[in-house]
């Protein structure tokens, strides 16, 4: 039996380096809209998803959800289905 | 417009000329999504396994727009993940505007939808805004004058109107 080398184990499995969904601003999408989309399907109440609004607004862009790469890619299609422009990426 | 009604349905009133000028942008949406139907692959195993999407972001800017890339910084993340959503993202817009289309086909000033036809409504007006805006060139960088008498100009500013009354009878 090899023995693995416990750094690549650790890499692979132990450390679960979280990615991230990041929402950009975009001159068309609706102020309203966006935090309509940030309340109905991530469930965020009006206060968070409204600062979440602004934070793309004014940043330019915002963390709005984390988690594994699988579930990132379903908030990008879900983002992507109500026209907002969203990535997933690496927390980094 | 929109408005909530005091039953809490969602009504919606459109005249016979807006009725008119909807169907059309709405026949015009389908067209621009059948386009990008036709560049997906024909493969029936990749159809099967719904990754038959493209795998390169359109040139058109609007379909791009409705489509963009799903990675920030990786293309071929980004080929994949569009391989796999992108037949799916374009189903549902179909289903969106065929929910739109039922409404419009009862060819009354005024009608109640429901809560499925009005999140239908909701995207396809925004679908429109997105592909009217990117077409009428409305950028973060440029001033965009949106009091000129430009017919395209027009029509965004009603739409952007009536998406406005549709998300406050849904907030």
């Amino acid at each position: 039996m090899s023995a693995l080398p416990i750094e690549d184990i650790q890499v692979n499995t132990l450390i679960d380096v979280p990615w991230i969904t990041l929402v950009w601003n975009d001159p068309i999408n609706l102020m309203t809209y966006v935090t309509y989309v940030f309340q109905t399907y991530f469930g965020y109440d009006k206060p968070k998803a409204e600062k979440l609004m602004l934070d793309v607004h004014e940043k330019g862009r915002a963390v709005v959800s984390t988690g594994s790469r699988e579930e990132m890619e379903r908030d990008v299609a879900a983002m992507h289905s109500y026209g907002l422009w969203a990535t997933l990426q690496k927390d980094v | 417009m929109f408005e909530l009604a005091i039953d809490g349905k969602i009504t919606i009133t459109l005249d016979a000329g807006e009725r008119e000028v909807l169907g059309q942008l709405f026949d015009q949406l389908a067209q621009l999504l059948q386009e990008l139907g036709a560049q997906e692959t024909s493969d029936p195993l990749e159809i099967m396994l719904g990754m038959n999407g493209s795998t390169q972001i359109s040139d058109d800017p609007a379909l791009a727009r409705l489509f963009p890339d799903g990675y920030s910084n990786d293309e071929h993340a980004s080929a994949d993940f569009r391989r796999f959503t992108e037949q799916d993202l374009r189903q549902q817009k179909i289903a969106a505007l065929s929910d739109v289309r039922d409404t419009l086909e009862n060819k009354q000033d005024s009608t109640s939808v429901n809560s499925q036809q009005a999140q239908s409504w909701l995207k396809a007006i925004n679908d429109l805004r997105l592909v009217l805006g990117t077409r009428l060139e409305i950028t973060q960088e440029n001033d965009f004058d949106f009091d000129s008498d430009d017919p395209g100009v027009n029509l965004y500013n009603y739409l952007t109107y009536l998406q406005g009354t549709l998300i406050d009878s849904l907030s």
